[in-house]
């Protein structure tokens, strides 16, 4: 897989997911590039397996697609060992010139690192592998982060400082975010969306999250 | 070598492995005081040998293959598996990263047992001290592959059925190998029987790798070419079990 250039996912129309049977297909040709596409859909109807199927750990039903770019794919249940603390976890998983930064967002994230990972609360445990999927990405290649409900059991402060970081020119990354939204006046300018065996791309730049639940029926 | 670096973080996190380094270190000058070397002074030396080697098997076959075990569990049932995968560490490394940094912490525990029989058991005669270095670094190898393979094998089963499994089928494998195929071949000597004579040819003779009894009996190193033989064997042994150590090693739990 070439790395070098920007990132992008292709799904091929006619890409069909699932685990027996299929879940969801893609009708025409759905086309990510850089930047934070969020995957919305009501539980159960396939979030992760797309995930998963574009992660290659789970093999498509039919079709095809493609990606481009350092994945990464962060499964919702992650966990370190409940003796390790995080701040071992980031000097073991992550290059040593990152270190600092990652360490410098956990403060900001209240984040204790000195805590051993299993003392840690549902919310901080999220805290933790979402820093080491970012902190991992390869600095000047493209990257794609595959984020499974990177958000449950985070509060708004963290949310937002993710999101935050999220907007950084400086890194080439691709995210597609699987999440429940809480609030109707989150932007959401690309989303892809899985309802009635159908995997659809909507995007606008205006596009929120009260615009596109009325979609998930 | 991420997934090394957290295993190797995580087992020494867990502290577990101080508690077999200060009883490889200490038993073997604390349990001859209690045994009949206390009594007659020319049997401290082979007692200390017994001592050591002994109890680096007791710590590699209980503490090493649960800890390996462990590990096989926690990276498919983490998600940690998984994750490494999409980022191109496959199974396979993965595997051999899980396996390095079991077989990192009983290296140390195998080299004190011979620093020990060589600083503290050293006979006194000359001609036995060179044979002294000679068995101990044939010891120390053989050890060594007996316990890799038994470690790749707990991983990758630990990885598909459970620790539990993976705990207890290598540890009654060993067992088995050990003294089972001992038994088998005395029941043998009895009476001959080809279904015992096949099950033996096909048993892993684990017990080959144990020379605690030369040592203690100072009878001297293994000739070189039955020590090439058997390291032979043992290295087939290892390919042998690093293959189906590899069919049977998952990443992620089943859906």
């Amino acid at each position: 897989m070439d790395s070098q250039s920007a990132p992008f996912i292709r799904l091929n129309a006619g890409l069909t997911i699932g685990y027996r049977s299929p879940l969801a297909r893609s009708e025409r040709e759905i086309v990510l590039t850089e930047g934070t596409h969020f995957l919305l859909a009501r539980n159960g109807r396939g979030k992760t397996t797309l995930l998963r199927t574009l992660a290659r750990t789970l093999k498509r039903m039919s079709g095809d697609f493609e990606i481009q770019g350092f994945t990464q794919y962060l499964p919702e249940e992650l966990r370190f060992d409940a003796e390790l603390p995080t701040a071992a976890a980031f000097r073991s998983l992550l290059p040593k010139a990152r270190w600092n930064d990652a360490l410098d967002l956990a403060r900001r994230l209240e984040l204790d690192t000195a805590k051993p990972y299993g003392r840690l609360s549902t919310g901080n445990r999220r805290k933790a592998s979402l820093i080491v999927a970012e902190f991992s990405t390869r600095p000047n290649n493209g990257n794609v982060l595959l984020l499974d409900e990177p958000f449950s059991g985070l509060d708004a402060y963290s949310r937002e400082a993710f999101e935050t970081l999220w907007c950084d020119p400086r890194d080439p990354v691709l995210r597609l975010v699987s999440c429940h939204p809480d609030y109707d006046s989150m932007p959401m300018p690309s989303a892809l969306i899985i309802e009635h065996g159908r995997i659809l791309h909507h995007a606008s730049p205006d596009q929120t999250w009260s615009s596109l639940k009325t979609l998930l029926n | 070598m991420r997934l090394f670096r957290l295993t190797f973080a995580t087992i020494l996190r867990r502290k577990s492995w101080a508690i077999c380094a200060l009883a490889t270190a200490i038993l073997p000058f604390a349990l001859p005081g209690f045994s009949m070397a206390s009594e007659r002074p020319v049997l401290l030396q082979p007692a200390r040998i017994q001592a050591a080697w002994g109890t680096v098997w007791v710590c590699s076959l209980l503490w090493g293959l649960f800890t390996a075990a462990r590990q096989g569990e926690s990276n498919c049932r983490s998600g940690l598996g998984e994750y490494f995968q999409t980022t191109g560490v496959s199974p396979t490394r993965q595997w051999l990263e899980l396996w390095l940094a079991s077989l990192a912490y009983i290296l140390p525990l195998v080299l004190l047992a011979a620093g020990i029989c060589l600083t503290f058991a050293m006979p006194g005669d000359a001609a036995e001290r060179a044979m002294w270095w000679q068995i101990n670094a044939q010891y120390t190898v053989l050890f060594l592959l007996v316990i890799a393979s038994l470690l790749g094998l707990a991983i990758a089963i630990a990885s598909r059925f459970g620790s539990a499994a993976g705990f207890t089928l290598t540890l009654g494998l060993a067992l088995y190998g050990l003294y089972g195929v001992g038994l088998i071949d005395n029941l043998q000597q009895v009476e001959a029987d080809p279904l015992l004579q096949t099950l033996s040819r096909f048993s892993p003779q684990y017990r080959w790798a144990d020379l605690t009894q030369r040592l203690y009996f100072k009878l001297g190193a293994l000739p070189a070419p039955v020590f090439w033989k058997t390291t032979a064997y043992f290295v087939g042994v290892l390919a042998v079990s690093t293959a189906v150590s590899r069919l049977l090693f998952r990443t992620k739990s089943a859906i």
